[in-house]
């Protein structure tokens, strides 16, 4: 392996890369060493146009770019010494001839690289007298996208994502010299699955998306780390919340999982959190049929009560429990704890199941299917089956997903049973028949962990409070086990500890616990072996 | 249409005659054996090295040596390897492979059949410039007759050896001339040049191993074969051997083409053969080799046209374009056009050359119409030498360069627009 040294510092970098991607390799990029730059990016290919993270290379006459220049054993780089200096600002300052300086007004502002590196590394003052370039503003580039040429400094990783990620190439550059625009193919909108990521690699303001733009001021917002949680991918995501508010999602980098990016529709699912059709109280169904709002406690007795009576009546095994693959591992646990305790034997996991890409989006519409299956449930199918065959007169149901085609999908199944429990997030069907009613958080209100289609280990922490009443899953569920008077149940839940337990009892999960997962998430026992084997 | 230069030599000295352009004509003045002998006498390495001893430069602007070039291709390389030759000629100031491409398309063939030999190349691409018209048709005339006598194809001269040599024109882009650029269109892209490492030896057309070189540099290339490199070396400076074509424009009394040894001292290419400045007048300025090569003020003409002596005087050989300005010549008008040529023909990839060459435009512009203060050309110049060394391809030097060279020189033209606050000199050319 290659030996450099870049001011000072000696660094081991792998074979035939370049200065920029070895010190990205080693975390050391604008995080220790600063060499800025516009036109590179971890996860495109190399473009050199920008020709800002010019570095001085020993023994090479004219200064290098950072970005295109491989490493070489020996090697030593200066990447902050005086010639650097003026190169970077020479940059800078053509960078701003036409710029039109509109940061007030401009969307981008608190998280623009033109910003950012202008104060850092650029020059005090203008000294452009002559007219800036007019072009057009508030282009709609397509149904998620608003551009605006006059800002954009043509660093074109938006045209190269186009070309290489989603291989839609709906982008290009127009013209030559310093009349080049960016812009779309006549009759070809921007309108791939991924088009809003043009979005967050733009360095400035040129990109933005219709959804977030002018929805606040970018420094308001607190980049809560978190998982997404439309598919069994499990893309990395910032949360960026204010005032208890998510305003959106962005692709958190996670080179295991998404790189740097993730699709439209799972960055747009940020809008479930706070969603009108959110549950927001317990209820129970009184003796006129209607539901009646009460507190946990009752909601709690009222469950405990109904299926008290069925065990006592017709033993536990008339009692079924559907897991949701959106609940979290310790809530799944201390589930899957509860019906061992109860003695109740049929239990199974519903997924909603979609399209996927050979990119990101996967199969099964959410986050925790394979912890679900690892934790010990089975397919919904079974449970749906039994329920059919009339072996069942309860059902303690964690969200909705079983009210689908070819499972749940008719009310009458449902309408015959003595007891449904729900908990759940969104309202749905199930409020029709249910008994008992425990509204729960969002992935983004609690903290738990997934496990993805990677058998990846991801953690959420809690971003928002919620609107309502609620209460994690697992929380509900342990103070019902303790009403009830199971075994090892009294009424506490402690994510954290649950994970502990979890690790104990289950190899897969061995060593694995909410902290030290982290924020990048760890793979589980037998997934971290195979990875080694490769 | 233009017949033959005013001075001729090896290259040009049967261009006159009217049945040269043909093959017959050409190979009833030895054409074609040089070729014949390097395929059927000489290991290509053989070749290398001769053209290595003659000197050759390549006569495209940068001056690089031809047969070190040719050494860059690789050896023990499965892919088919290609030559390039750069027709595009698209430097203003330069017109001397029009008719190297009118008058000598089987020299150039010739030079291309032997380089072809030298490299390994099975193919070469000509890329012709889309204004030259009558060239294209010229070379495509020539190709058909080289493939018919069997001189061109499958089986080269009987010899075995395989060639195939195909015309591509370009539209029109003087980024097109910049040899990575040229592949970028020929291969049917947006002429932007590559960046490099890779060089075209390891990927050029197609991905494919590739010499890229201009008309000029492959004509001389059967004279080298055909007579040796010490007859070539005969000619011209010890560093920089062999004549050039010397396109000489402006104010001078007989504008044209003059094919002259290198090192020919620039005062003999203007006064003497070119007939001095008509009208009487005063020579101001010239630049020595296409618009892209700063000036030289007219204290400076005793210059050697060689680069050796030509960089001493902080500018370049370039290619050969020799562009003459009387007194009469306001040379911010000259840095206007100069300045608009580049901004507007910059490929727009580079922060530098993208902004810096409008920019430099903008305010060489406002100098001119009297509306500049003293102050900017300071910035001017800053901003020249922002953009040089700095960017992918030479472009950005190429825009810079001669707007240095002319505030080297002539700072005090652009002073007195500053004082007298509007162009002071009403005789110059208009815009």
């Amino acid at each position: 392996m290659p030996k450099i040294t870049i001011d000072g510092n000696e660094l081991e970098v792998a074979e035939g890369r370049t200065i920029l991607q070895a010190l990205d390799d080693a975390g050391l990029l604008m995080n220790g060493i600063d060499i800025p730059h516009y036109c590179w990016h971890p996860k495109l290919p190399i473009d050199g146009s920008c020709r800002l993270c010019q570095v001085e290379v020993e023994g090479i006459p004219k200064l290098q770019i950072a970005c295109d220049t491989p490493v070489r054993d020996g090697m030593v780089v200066h990447t902050q010494n005086e010639r650097v200096k003026q190169a970077r600002e020479g940059v800078m300052e053509l960078l701003l001839v036409n710029h039109p300086l509109d940061c007030p007004i401009c969307d981008q502002a608190g998280e623009c690289k033109l910003q950012d590196y202008t104060y850092d590394y650029g020059v005090k003052a203008s000294r452009t007298k002559e007219p800036r370039r007019a072009l057009k503003k508030n282009v709609d580039l397509g149904p998620t996208i608003v551009f605006d040429q006059e800002r954009c400094i043509l660093c074109r990783r938006c045209v190269r994502f186009c070309r290489e990620i989603p291989k839609t190439g709906e982008l290009a550059i127009f013209n030559r010299g310093d009349h080049s625009v960016i812009e779309t193919f006549p009759g070809t909108p921007l309108d791939n699955p991924y088009s809003m990521n043009v979005a967050d690699i733009c360095p400035v303001g040129a990109l933005t998306t219709k959804d977030f733009r002018f929805k606040i001021r970018v420094w308001f917002l607190e980049e809560v780390p978190g998982i997404c949680t439309g598919c069994s991918n499990g893309c990395n995501i910032h949360l960026g919340v204010a005032n208890n508010k998510v305003y959106r999602y962005v692709p958190r980098r996670n080179d295991a999982v998404n790189d740097t990016w993730i699709c439209d529709e799972g960055r747009m699912s940020y809008r479930r959190i706070g969603a009108p059709d959110r549950l927001r109280e317990c209820a129970v169904r009184d003796a006129s049929g209607r539901l009646e709002p009460v507190g946990l406690d009752r909601a709690i007795d009222a469950a405990a009560s109904r299926l008290r009576r069925l065990i006592d009546s017709k033993g536990p095994g008339v009692i079924a429990g559907l897991a949701s693959a959106h609940a979290t591992n310790e809530d799944l646990f201390t589930f899957r704890r509860f019906l061992a305790a109860l003695g109740a034997e049929t239990h199974g996991v519903a997924v909603v199941c979609g399209e996927a890409d050979d990119l990101l989006v996967k199969r099964e519409k959410a986050p925790n299917a394979a912890g679900a299956r690892e934790i010990g449930f089975r397919d919904a199918r079974a449970v749906v089956d039994r329920i059919g065959s009339g072996g069942i007169d309860a059902v303690i149901a964690l969200g909705h997903d079983a009210l689908q085609e070819g499972l749940l999908s008719s009310e009458e199944a449902l309408a015959n049973l003595d007891t449904v429990i729900v908990l759940d997030t969104h309202a749905s069907e199930f409020q029709r028949v249910a008994h008992v009613i425990v509204p729960v958080r969002h992935a983004a209100e609690k903290l738990g962990s997934f496990v993805n289609v990677a058998r990846r280990v991801q953690r959420v922490v809690p971003a928002v409070e919620s609107m309502g009443e609620s209460y994690s899953d697992g929380e509900v569920i342990a103070k019902l086990g303790a009403a009830l008077g199971l075994e090892g149940f009294d009424g506490s839940y402690d994510a954290r500890q649950v994970a502990r337990d979890l690790a104990a009892a289950n190899p897969a999960f061995a060593g694995i616990d909410l902290d030290s997962v982290g924020d990048a998430g760890r793979p589980l026992a037998d997934a971290a072996a195979s990875e080694a084997e490769r | 249409m233009l017949e033959s230069p005013y001075v001729t030599q090896y290259l040009t000295e049967h261009f006159s005659e009217a049945d040269y352009p043909t093959l017959e004509g050409y190979e009833r003045r030895g054409g074609y054996r040089a070729a014949r002998k390097a395929i059927t006498e000489m290991a290509p390495d053989e070749v290398i090295e001769t053209v290595k001893t003659a000197g050759l430069q390549g006569r495209g602007g940068a001056g690089f040596s031809a047969g070190l070039k040719w050494s860059f291709m690789p050896k023990d390389d499965e892919r088919p390897k290609y030559l390039v030759c750069n027709a595009d000629e698209s430097e203003p100031g330069s017109f001397k492979d029009r008719i190297l491409l009118e008058r000598g398309a089987h020299q150039m063939l010739e030079g291309i059949l032997i380089a072809a030999w030298a490299t390994g190349a099975c193919a070469t691409f000509i890329y012709i410039r889309g204004e030259y018209a009558y060239p294209a048709v010229q070379v495509e005339r020539a190709i058909a007759e080289a493939y018919a006598k069997g001189y061109l194809g499958e089986n080269v001269m009987g010899t075995g050896f395989r060639h195939d040599v195909q015309v591509t024109r370009g539209a029109g882009a003087y980024i097109c001339g910049e040899e990575t650029g040229l592949l970028e269109s020929l291969e049917g892209k947006k002429g932007q040049p590559r960046k490099k490492p890779p060089f075209p030896a390891q990927y050029g057309a197609f991905g494919m191993p590739t010499t890229v070189n201009n008309v000029e540099t492959f004509s001389h290339v059967p004279h080298i074969i055909g007579k040796g490199a010490d007859w070539f070396r005969g000619f011209g400076t010890e560093k920089s051997p062999g004549t050039t074509i010397f396109g000489v424009s402006g104010h001078v009394v007989r504008p044209g083409l003059y094919e002259l040894p290198l090192g020919t001292p620039l005062s003999e290419i203007v006064f003497e053969h070119a007939g001095g400045i008509p009208g009487g007048r005063k020579v101001k300025g010239v630049i020595p080799g296409g618009m892209s090569m700063p000036i030289l003020p007219a204290g400076q003409l005793d210059v050697p046209m060689a680069n050796e002596f030509l960089r001493e005087r902080k500018t370049m050989l370039g290619t050969g374009g020799v562009m003459v300005m009387d007194e009469t010549t306001c040379m911010v008008r000259a840095a206007s056009v100069i300045s608009y040529f580049f901004r507007d023909e910059s490929c727009g990839q580079c922060t530098q050359c993208r902004e810096g060459t409008g920019w430099m435009h903008k305010i060489i512009e406002r100098i001119e119409r009297g509306a500049g203060e003293e102050e900017d050309i300071d910035v001017l110049g800053d901003v020249a030498g922002k953009m040089e060394a700095k960017t992918i391809c030479a472009f950005a030097d190429a825009a810079a360069w001669p707007i240095q060279g002319l505030l080297r020189h002539f700072r005090d033209d652009f002073v007195e627009h500053v004082r007298q606050r509007k162009c002071p000199f009403p005789g110059s050319f208009e815009l």
